[in-house]
């Protein structure tokens, strides 16, 4: 039965059954309706749960599984509660629609329950016999290790990977993985302090858990194969390899652990360590900001032979910040290659040609020319080319420009330690650096240079340079960005960082990566590209500056500079014109692991295909979605209410006719204290001074405000448009039958308004509660159809749309739907929208007959704006 | 003064527990706390509690069994799930043994008040 054959019934068109006794029925009408109110709460908890979910999907925010799943499953009890009150409401006559919910529940609970299955069943893999497609089982650091060693036959140290199934050993024996999800559901990773403290239990959870015993004789043996016919005190390297990272677009640069020089003694401990490593603050930190499950990735470790190294470093097959270029970047230390990435060590950097024979471009002493920068060439010539032509081949192999860590032994043979695909500005969609700034790298640039403010050193180039306070350094990272200088020095310092400040520091070191999130830009005293934070910093966009000397003596902490990443150059005070050529922030979740499944469960979820209720395809049946649920219970809700009176043949639910001054006829149903105290209640009619609903009030002032100027001049084509209709559909005939007006009505009580109208040829619904608790606050407008050709009524919807917007609405159009939603605000606050609603609904009457032209559709928008100016109270709107 | 509100939270997290307590203290209700379900069953034997805020996860029994004990002897109690842990199961679980609300932690304070006001209401509302 449709919502107007209710109505019917309640008018007087059906037969009334017997009086019941009076308190007996306004009993059970007063049940009646706090059933529909817990229906409508719920139902606004769903909608706003939706709107949540579809805001997360549009990917520039950072958000968790925690975040998924609470989602997911506060709306699968929310909707439960809704089809439960529902089947109250209308005696247990809506029984069709547990089937498809329960179908969607489950699908849903299937999409996030899916564990990554770990492959194989062996502890342990020698290194000879991995490579690519052991990822599954080694990680992929170590498989592409494994990769480089035996197809690509260069050489790598000697070793071997313990697996994923070893460290899922591991934590089942022990029974922590559900202790450490515990802990993580209830983190807030808002909050650095709680982040660290978490960190800290969950490493310590893992350390304090005993290694099963063949898990650790097999390690030891391991070990001891290795280390056979080597010296007496064997010494290994072990590196993390984590799993279920898809590296091709996170570097995770700088995130976990390496341990390097470990023996015999610390080989157990090392790897516990490196296992653990997997929940570091900074990793769990990157994880949140890449849309990376924590279920999904599983620490391996790469136990491996200690390179002894003469010199070390890493290579960019590219250079980093423009993936087309043709030439291969090495920046090399003399010593451990660990050094060169943490950021502390003195570096050189090299340029050399791609191209056979990989001729030396230019070479600087990286990042400051300090004393102890290492005298005379760290590497030959043929050393460079020899290391150019691997980065080459590399980057062949493996199909995309690689960053690559290296050592030369002792012995003379250059080892890989480690290949991953190079992340940054070609892979987050920042746009590549402007043409000024790749010319402005040259010699001279790789210095700080400090300059007086007084402008008595000014810039080469001769141009003026107002309020420039730093120029040079090593752009790590382009782009532009403003905000406070805030130096971080220690942890304690990482803990106060500010949203939006220009982190300060003397070396690029990765723990600062935790903060990487909040920062508007980095500026360090030292280091070079090859940093792993400078990595972090061009994944997330975020401008940087390396090797800036003198800039903590420049920068006061707490002012305000501008950093142009891109020109190399620190400004003071916000340069409005950098920021605007500052590209947008790349939406680090688009595609990620947790926005995969996100978008997989909002396919259940957010869409809404029950469109129409008056169709005949509006049935349980065919609800896809619980979207559609919700919408399907709440129209038949408020049907169950108007019914009730009828069906019971109360009083208090039956219409009575407004006496108010308006050109329509409107009926308003009494739901539980909607009327004064000395309204008569035998009366067919209710006066308007009687009427005690806040929400009917306000719409009610929106209307009437203003008088209607009646229909706009229409030129013949409009009026056609809408002759057309009328024949299309016998429905619209603007001959206005008797029932026609009744289909306009206000269900209320003192807090609540239902109001349906049909007013000419367009349908619309305002729905509101306000009350002093804010989570069942809300104003919910839908809106459809109207006369004059689609062309027209989609602008005057349009219209209308743009109007609600200026007003705080949330609005969703679709086709000739438009729908509009606010919640939880203050009463005030929500009042004054409801009489723009009103408003909109009276005053945007047939305008679509004139939406054609534009000069009258410019004329009537400014007088909407102006009229609704003047109507709410100012300082409110 | 209109009455203040009783309030039972269940949960073995001790030191949420009791971060939580202090908190609605402060917010105006009268609040108790339990440990585990038993404890909770005897505290809403010994004086009544109108809103339980319970924990999923409990040492003796798991949530959604205490609720149902609590449901049967004393109906009329309005019963807030929270639960780290979250599965679309135990939420709709909780729903049909009667629980008024499934919220997770973390969940904001202001909106818990609320959520206890309006769980409270429903409640009274209700036949039993």
């Amino acid at each position: 039965m449709s919502l107007f054959e209710r109505l019917k019934e309640v008018l007087g068109l059906v037969e009334r059954q017997p009086l019941r006794d009076s308190e007996e029925l306004r009993a059970a009408f007063r049940r009646q309706y706090r059933n529909f109110r817990s229906l409508l709460t719920a139902n606004n908890n769903a909608l706003e749960l939706m709107a949540e979910i579809e805001q997360a999907l549009e990917g520039g925010r950072p958000f968790s599984m925690a975040f998924v799943r609470s989602h997911c499953t506060a709306l699968g009890a929310n909707v439960l509660k809704i089809i439960n009150l529902l089947q109250e409401l209308g005696e247990r006559r809506y029984q069709d629609l547990l089937p498809p919910f329960q179908q969607i529940a489950g699908e849903l609970e299937n999409i996030l329950t899916r564990e990554p299955a770990v492959a194989g069943h062996d502890f342990i893999l020698p290194l000879s016999e991995i490579d690519r497609h052991t990822a599954d089982q080694a990680g992929e650091k170590m498989a592409n290790l494994g990769e480089i060693r035996n197809r690509i036959g260069l050489p790598t140290p000697d070793g071997f990977v313990i697996t994923a199934a070893a460290t899922r050993h591991f934590f089942e024996v022990n029974n922590i993985q559900v202790e450490i999800n515990r802990r993580l559901t209830v983190l807030d990773q808002e909050r650095l302090d709680d982040v660290y403290a978490v960190s800290a239990a969950i490493e310590q959870l893992i350390a304090d858990a005993p290694l099963p015993p063949d898990l650790e004789e097999e390690i030891l043996a391991h070990y001891a194969k290795l280390g056979e016919g080597r010296e007496e005190k064997f010494l290994v390297a072990m590196r993390s390899s984590a799993l279920g990272e898809d590296s091709s677009r996170s570097s995770f640069a700088g995130m976990y652990r390496t341990r390097l020089k470990v023996d015999a003694a610390s080989l157990l401990a090392a790897y516990k360590e490196i296992v653990a490593g997997k929940y570091r603050a900074r990793a769990m930190i990157y994880r949140l900001q890449r849309g990376f499950r924590h279920e999904d990735v599983i620490m391996c470790v790469g136990c491996l032979t200690m390179v002894d190294g003469e010199v070390s470093g890493v290579m960019y097959s590219r250079p980093p910040d423009d993936l087309r270029g043709v030439s291969v970047e090495i920046s090399a230390a003399a010593g451990l290659a660990d050094q060169v990435v943490s950021g502390q060590a003195v570096t050189r950097r090299y340029r050399v040609e791609r191209a056979h024979p990989h001729r030396e471009i230019e070479s600087e002493p990286a990042a400051d020319s300090a004393p102890a920068a290492p005298a005379g060439r760290l590497l030959a010539g043929e050393r460079l080319a020899e290391l150019a032509a691997i980065a080459v081949r590399l980057e062949e192999h493996f199909g995309a420009p690689q960053d690559i860590e290296w050592s030369l032994g002792r012995d003379g043979r250059i080892y890989l330690l480690q290949s991953r695909p190079l992340g940054g500005a070609g892979l987050s969609g920042t746009v590549a650096a402007p043409a000024r700034a790749i010319a402005a790298v040259g010699r001279g640039e790789f210095g700080g240079e400090a300059l007086r403010k007084d402008g008595a050193s000014p810039p080469a180039s001769g141009e003026p340079e107002e309020g420039l306070l730093l120029r040079g350094g090593i752009r790590v990272s382009a782009g532009a960005a403003a905000g406070e200088v805030y130096p971080v020095r220690n942890e304690k310092d990482l803990l106060g960082f500010p949203r939006g400040a220009v982190l300060l520091v003397t070396h690029p070191m990765p723990e600062w990566a935790v903060v990487l999130p909040r920062a508007a830009a980095v500026l360090s005293e030292t280091g070079e590209s090859a940093a792993h934070l400078a990595t972090v910093a061009r994944e997330f966009g975020i401008p940087a500056i390396f090797g800036l000397a003198g800039a903590g003596d420049r920068l006061a902490p707490g002012t305000e500079v501008t950093v142009d990443a891109t020109g190399l150059r620190v400004y003071a005070g916000r340069r409005a014109d950098l920021l605007a050529q500052a590209p947008p922030p790349p939406k680090l979740m688009i595609g990620s692991p947790v926005h995969r499944v996100l978008a997989e469960a909002a396919a259940l979820i957010t869409p809404l295909t029950l469109l129409d209720p008056t169709s005949p395809f509006f049935q349980p049946g065919n609800c896809h979605t619980l979207h559609d649920i919700t919408r399907y219970c709440h129209e038949k809700a408020v049907a169950e209410m108007f019914a009730f009176g009828a069906r019971q043949g109360f009083a208090a639910g039956a219409a009575k006719q407004l006496l108010g001054k308006s050109p329509f006829t409107w009926w308003v149903i009494d739901l539980e204290d909607g009327f004064a105290p000395e309204h008569d209640p035998n009366q067919p009619f209710i006066h308007l001074d009687h009427i005690v609903s806040q929400p009917m009030l306000a719409i009610w002032r929106g209307m009437t405000a203003f008088p209607w100027q009646g229909p706009p001049p229409v030129n013949l084509r409009g009026f056609g448009a809408i002759l057309f209709r009328s024949t299309m559909n016998p429905d619209l005939e603007p001959a206005i039958r008797s029932n026609y007006n009744a289909r306009s009505y206000f269900l209320i009580s003192r807090n609540f308004c239902n109001m349906s109208i049909r007013l000419g040829y367009h349908f619309a619904l305002v729905e509101s509660h306000i009350s002093e608790l804010l989570t069942e606050n809300y104003v919910s407008f839908q809106f459809k159809g109207g006369a004059a050709d689609d062309r027209r009524r989609l602008l005057r919807i349009d219209l209308i749309g743009e109007v609600l917007e200026r007003y705080d609405f949330r609005v969703v159009r679709k086709e000739d739907t438009l729908t509009a939603r606010l919640e939880k605000m203050e009463a005030p606050f929500l009042l004054e929208r409801l009489k723009v609603v009103g408003y909109l609904l009276i005053h945007t009457r047939q305008i679509d007959m004139v939406m054609g032209d534009k000069a009258m559709v410019q004329r009537y928008r400014q007088k909407i704006i102006s009229d609704l100016e003047s109507l709410l109270q100012p300082g409110r709107s | 003064m209109p009455k203040p509100l009783q309030l039972l939270i269940v949960d073995d997290e001790i030191e949420f527990l009791e971060a939580l307590s202090r908190r609605l203290s402060f917010r105006g209700f009268a609040v108790r706390t339990a440990t585990s379900c038993e404890a909770a069953l005897a505290a809403l034997a010994d004086a009544p509690s109108q809103v339980v805020i319970l924990d999923v996860m409990l040492p003796d029994l798991d949530g959604l069994g205490c609720l149902r004990r609590i449901k049967e002897r004393w109906p009329q109690v309005a019963v807030i799930m929270l639960s780290g842990h979250a599965s679309i199961t135990a939420g709709m679980e909780g729903i049909a043994c009667g629980a008024s609300d499934y919220c997770l932690k973390p969940v904001e304070l202001v909106e818990l008040v609320e959520k206890i006001h309006i769980a409270y209401a429903e409640a009274l509302a209700r036949p039993f």
